[in-house]
């Protein structure tokens, strides 16, 4: 199981470099209905001062049922690195959890941050070592190379784009984010498209609503705010 | 004579430490280093440079069989002294690790987590049952982040960062050689003249172009130095050796 590969002297040094260093990814999770789902819209907007990452707070069930209204659907997993939960509540609970750990082990062990793609080609490994991991998350983050947003898609497919949007919501998001978007707007304008992104899928989509949370990452940090009504975040 | 008979049951086990805290065997594996030939490391402003004296013990070998110098991945070398077998087992191991990196990551091995990987892969095997230490120091150079890292790995699985070193036979002579003669801010070529000087020096016969292993790393990746190359070099110096006996 050590991805360090550690040739120990009674076995035959044969590891798995796609699982974590610690606890396992799981593959027998069903996508049942009963399973809380966020539904969700997730965006993230790079600029080059920062990336912004917006979600709505609705988690439901079967999609027909608002299970909770004051998830926050996006964590930190690494100094200068955020992920959004979409799809699994619990899938992408633990997927969070493992890469935040993951994170925090390698940069104890080497004494500098992992890169941000790294940390998307790490949770790229673990989406695909579990088929029925039913998440779709945004990852944004700041290092050395500058902003990024990545989508990681159930199947471990990894993707870098200026701007990104997952979730049930994501076609009504999508359509509000084209056109307007500018790699070079500033983190206030982003913060504007972000929220009016969420704000027209929360309209429309039934998966998504009860407010906002914004995270701004810059290279000083992550700072998560929740807001509950969408003008709050203006 | 009781003495006697307790350290010969103290040397037996590798995970057994004598009464003033000594293990026997992991001291005989740095033996078994001092018996190997030498190999260099010289660190410089461009790059590393790894030298290792491959001289034959008959004219009828194959000089390209005694492999001292091994490219790990594209911007790390090793180069090793003392048990070739024990030796091959870690490149081996430091080549897919290099390689589990890629996979992991996306992302080049550095130098410094390469070398602490084997060391605790070395150090496993002085704490584990029905194990033997392995009777190797390896010198592990390359580029990380664009900056020339050059480390060495003992028989206990101790890292070590240098400027410039030696392991295997005539250590001490070469090391003191390097001590009295190593500057910042070398270039690559005068690295390369360095480590031909500091192999050169436990031996008044100068050297064999054809009996020298030479690598470099940098920027450009890991190049393989030629034996003309080499018998400039050392020409230059006035190191040049005859033929092997």
């Amino acid at each position: 199981m050590n991805p360090d590969l550690n040739m120990n002297p009674h076995d035959d040094g044969r590891t798995d470099p796609y699982s974590p260093e610690l606890g396992e990814i799981t593959t027998e999770e069903s996508d049942s209905e009963n399973v809380t789902k966020t539904g969700t819209t997730t965006v993230g907007l790079a600029t080059d001062e920062g990336v912004v990452i917006a979600t709505d707070r609705r988690a439901s069930l079967g999609g027909r049922f608002v299970s909770n209204k004051n998830v926050v659907k996006v964590e930190e997993i690494h100094p200068t690195a955020a992920m959004t939960l979409v799809g699994s509540v619990g899938g992408a609970q633990s997927f969070i959890r493992t890469l935040r750990s993951e994170a925090s082990l390698y940069e104890t062990r080497r004494d500098e941050p992992m890169s941000i793609n790294a940390l998307a080609t790490l949770a790229g490994n673990f989406a695909r070592g579990g088929p029925f991991f039913a998440i779709h998350p945004v990852l944004g983050g700041v290092d050395d190379e500058g902003t990024h947003v990545y989508t990681i898609d159930p199947a471990g497919g990894v993707m870098e784009d200026d701007y990104a949007v997952t979730g049930s919501g994501m076609q009504v998001a999508y359509g509000t984010i084209e056109g307007e978007y500018d790699p070079d707007m500033s983190v206030e304008d982003a913060r504007e498209l972000a929220t009016k992104a969420v704000q027209a899928a929360s309209e429309r989509d039934t998966g998504s609503g009860n407010g906002l949370v914004i995270a701004e990452i810059t290279d000083e940090g992550i700072e998560i705010e929740e807001f509950d009504a969408l003008e709050d975040a203006l | 004579m009781q003495g006697n008979q307790q350290q010969q049951a103290y040397d037996r086990g590798i995970t057994i430490f004598s009464p003033d805290g000594r293990l026997y065997q992991v001291e005989y594996a740095r033996e078994a280093v001092k018996r190997g030939s030498a190999s260099v490391g010289v660190r410089t402003e461009e790059g590393v440079v790894l030298a290792a004296d491959r001289q034959t013990r008959s004219p009828l070998i194959e000089r390209d069989s005694i492999e001292k110098t091994h490219k790990i991945d594209d911007h790390i070398a090793i180069a090793s002294a003392g048990h070739v077998a024990d030796a091959r087992k870690l490149i081996d191991f430091a080549r897919r690790r290099a390689q589990v990196e890629r996979l992991r990551y996306d992302q080049p091995m550095g130098v410094e987590p390469l070398t602490k990987a084997i060391t605790d892969t070395i150090q496993d095997f002085t704490q584990t049952g029905g194990a033997r230490p392995f009777g190797v120091a390896l010198i592990v150079g390359g580029m990380e982040d664009g900056e020339p890292r050059l480390f060495e790995t003992d028989p206990s699985g101790t890292p070590y960062e240098w400027q410039a070193l030696a392991v295997g036979g005539g250590r001490e002579e070469i090391q003191t050689y390097f001590e009295d003669n190593y500057e910042d801010g070398l270039t690559l070529e005068q690295g390369v003249g360095l480590a031909l000087e500091g192999l050169a020096e436990p031996d008044d016969g100068g050297l064999n172009p054809d009996g020298v292993d030479l690598q470099t790393v940098d920027e450009e990746g890991v190049l393989g130095v030629s034996q003309d190359v080499i018998e400039d070099h050392l020409e230059e110096r006035d190191l040049l050796g005859g033929d092997d006996e």
